[in-house]
C-alpha cells in the first residue's frame, strides 16, 4: 500500500502521544510538586529511492536524488524539573524545597522512591508519613503525643515543642537527596519518582548544602505547568493532526478514484 | 497497447512519490528542528521512432528549506535554538560528524552531553563534552560555551567548560542523511564558525509550512486523478480499437 498512508499514521501516532502528554499536564496543573512533561519526536529514518550521483546515463549523473522519509516518532517524554512557584499554607507539616532535591519515601514494598511533594501528614502512630497514600517519610520521624507544635528548620530538623516544657525537643532530621540526572527519574504516578540507571545514583545530603535545595516549612511547591504554553501545544497537536489525517483521506480518495475508474 | 497508458502510469507513480515527501513532511510538522524536504518533478525524455512524445516524468527531492523555524521559549536550561544560519555538531552512529538544529539537550548520567536522541554533542576540538558532576546550575552561552556551577561552589564560582562546535556551512554544501542528520557532500569535516548565535531556553520549531503543504496535497491529488482519467482514456481508446476490428 502508499507509504503516505503509514507516514501519516505516524505523524497521527505522534500528536496522538502529545496531546496525551499535554493533557496530563492540565490534568496536574495544580497538583502540588509536579513536573511538566514533554514529548519529544525526531524524524525517522529515510529511504533512498534514487540515488543523487547515480548514473543516468553513460556519461551524466543525476543531479538529485529523491529520499522519501518514514515519518516522525516519539524518542521521549521529557520531565522538566524547574522549579514551581510557591503556595503559603502555613500548615507546619506542609514543606517545600527551594532548590534542586526530592524527598525519600519509603515504600511498602521495602523500594525507595522520592517526591517534590511536601504535604506531609501524621499516622495513628506520629510518623510523618505521605498524604495520600501514607508511605513513611525516610529518615522516619515520630513526633510524640504530646508535642504542641511542630517546626522544620531550613535544613530540615524537626523539633517540636512538648507540653508543659520551656525547651523545644529535636525529634528529627528531613535529608534532601539529589540526583545527577533528574529529567531520568521513573515517574511512577502518587507524585512519585523511582531511580532509574540514567538518572544516576542518589546523592543524599543536607538541605541547603552542597547546592541541595533548602526546605521551608509553611508552604507548598504548586505544579511548574504552564498553562497558557500548554493550550498553545495543544492547539498545535490538534492542527497538525487534523491535516495528517487530511493525508489519509486524500490517499484514500486517490486509490478509490482509482479502483472506481479503472 | 498504447504508450499512453505507461506514460500515465509513471505520472502516477511519481506522484504518489511527491505525496509520500509531503505526507512525510506534515508528520514532522511538530518536530523540533525538522527542516521541510522539497519536492519537484522533472522530464526525462525517451523518443523513439515517430513522434517525439515519450516523456516521462520523474520526482526529485533537490534539498531541503533552510528557512529558520519559529523559536518556542521553554525557559530550560539546556535547551538551545540556533539563531539565524548554523548548526550544532553531534556524533552519528559511525562516529562521524553531522549536523542537526535539534537544539533539546541533555546530560546522561555520566555528564555527556547529548541530543534527546543520545547523539553525542561534540565540542570545538570535535571531542564529546563531559562535564563533571554533579553541576547545581549550567547555561549556555549565546556562542556555545556551556557555563556552570559545580554543587556546592560560591555563586560566583561559575566554570568554564567546553564550547559546542557551532558551523556554518554553504547550505549548497550539505545534505540531509538517511537518518535525519546532515553532513557536508564531500565527506569532510566543516570548520567550527565563530559567526553562529545561539538562543538559551529556546527551541526552534519544525519550519514546514503546513498551508504550503496542503495546497501541495490538493494539488498532487487532482494531478494523479487526472493521470487516472487518462489511462481511462488510454482504455477507451484500446475498446474502440477492438469494436472496429470486429467482424460483425
Amino acid at each position: 500500500m502508499n507509504p503516505a498512508l503509514w507516514i501519516s499514521k505516524t505523524g497521527l501516532d505522534a500528536q496522538q502521544t502529545n496531546i496525551s502528554v499535554t493533557s496530563n499536564n492540565l490534568a496536574n496543573a495544580s497538583t502540588v510538586g509536579y513536573k511538566k512533561g514533554r514529548a519529544i519526536f525526531e524524524d525517522l529514518l529515510y529511504q533512498n529511492i534514487n540515488q543523487p550521483g547515480g548514473r543516468s546515463s553513460a556519461d551524466t549523473t543525476l543531479p538529485n536524488g529523491l529520499m522519501l522519509g518514514a515519518g516522525a516518532k516519539v524518542v521521549a517524554t521529557q520531565k522538566n524539573f524547574s522549579q514551581g512557584n510557591v503556595q503559603t499554607t502555613d500548615n507546619s507539616l506542609d514543606v517545600m524545597l527551594e532548590g534542586r532535591g526530592f524527598f525519600e519515601v519509603l515504600l511498602p514494598d521495602g523500594t525507595t522512591a522520592y517526591t517534590r511533594n511536601g504535604q506531609f501528614s501524621l499516622n495513628d502512630e506520629g510518623t510523618i508519613v505521605t498524604s495520600g497514600m501514607g508511605y513513611a517519610i525516610q529518615p522516619e520521624i515520630q513526633i510524640p503525643e504530646n508535642a504542641q507544635s511542630i517546626t522544620v528548620g531550613s535544613d530540615g530538623q524537626v523539633s517540636v515543642q512538648l507540653m508543659g516544657q520551656a525547651e523545644s525537643q529535636v525529634v528529627g532530621q528531613l535529608t534532601v537527596t539529589d540526583f545527577v540526572n533528574p529529567a531520568g527519574l521513573q515517574p511512577m504516578g502518587e507524585n512519585l519518582y523511582l531511580e532509574t540507571q540514567s538518572s544516576g545514583a542518589p546523592l543524599q545530603g543536607v538541605a541547603g548544602a552542597d547546592g541541595l535545595g533548602v526546605i521551608k516549612q509553611g508552604m507548598l511547591e504548586t505544579s511548574n505547568v504552564n498553562v497558557t504554553e500548554e493550550l498553545v501545544n495543544l492547539i498545535q497537536a490538534q492542527r497538525v493532526y487534523e491535516m495528517n489525517s487530511k493525508v489519509i483521506s486524500s490517499v484514500d480518495e486517490m486509490m478509490s478514484y482509482v479502483t472506481q475508474r479503472l | 497497447m498504447d504508450h499512453l497508458l505507461y506514460l500515465a502510469m509513471s505520472g502516477a507513480k511519481e506522484n504518489m512519490n511527491s505525496l509520500t515527501l509531503r505526507s512525510n513532511n506534515l508528520a514532522n510538522a511538530n518536530t523540533v528542528g525538522f527542516k521541510a524536504d522539497l519536492e519537484q518533478a522533472r522530464a526525462m525524455q525517451a523518443f523513439g521512432d515517430g513522434l517525439p512524445s515519450r516523456v516521462f516524468s520523474m520526482t526529485e527531492r533537490p534539498g531541503q528549506s533552510f528557512a529558520q523555524g519559529g523559536l518556542m521559549t521553554t525557559g530550560r536550561d539546556l535547551d538551545v535554538a540556533v539563531e539565524g544560519d548554523g548548526w550544532l555538531t553531534v556524533q552519528d552512529a559511525q562516529g562521524g560528524q553531522a549536523y542537526t538544529r535539534m537544539g533539546n539537550l541533555q546530560l546522561s548520567p555520566y555528564g555527556v552531553l547529548q541530543t534527546s536522541n543520545g547523539l553525542n554533542v561534540l565540542d570545538d576540538a570535535g571531542q564529546p563534552i563531559v562535564l563533571p558532576l554533579p553541576l547545581e546550575k549550567i547555561s549556555i552561552n549565546k556562542d556555545g560555551t556551556i557555563v556552570g556551577r559545580p554543587e556546592g561552589a560560591a555563586p560566583n564560582g561559575m566554570e568554564e567548560f567546553q564550547r559546542i562546535k557551532l558551523v556554518n556551512p554553504d547550505i549548497r554544501s550539505v545534505d540531509k542523511g538517511n537518518d535525519g542528520l546532515f553532513r557536508r557532500k564531500d565527506g569532510q569535516a566543516e570548520p567550527a564558525s565563530a559567526d553562529v548565535k545561539l538562543v538559551s531556553g529556546a527551541l526552534e520549531a519544525s519550519n514546514v509550512n503546513v498551508v504550503d503543504e496542503m495546497t501541495n496535497l490538493i494539488r498532487l491529488q487532482r494531478q494523479f486523478e487526472t493521470q487516472v482519467k487518462m489511462m481511462q482514456t488510454a482504455q477507451k481508446n484500446d475498446e474502440a480499437h477492438t469494436q472496429l476490428l470486429r467482424l460483425s
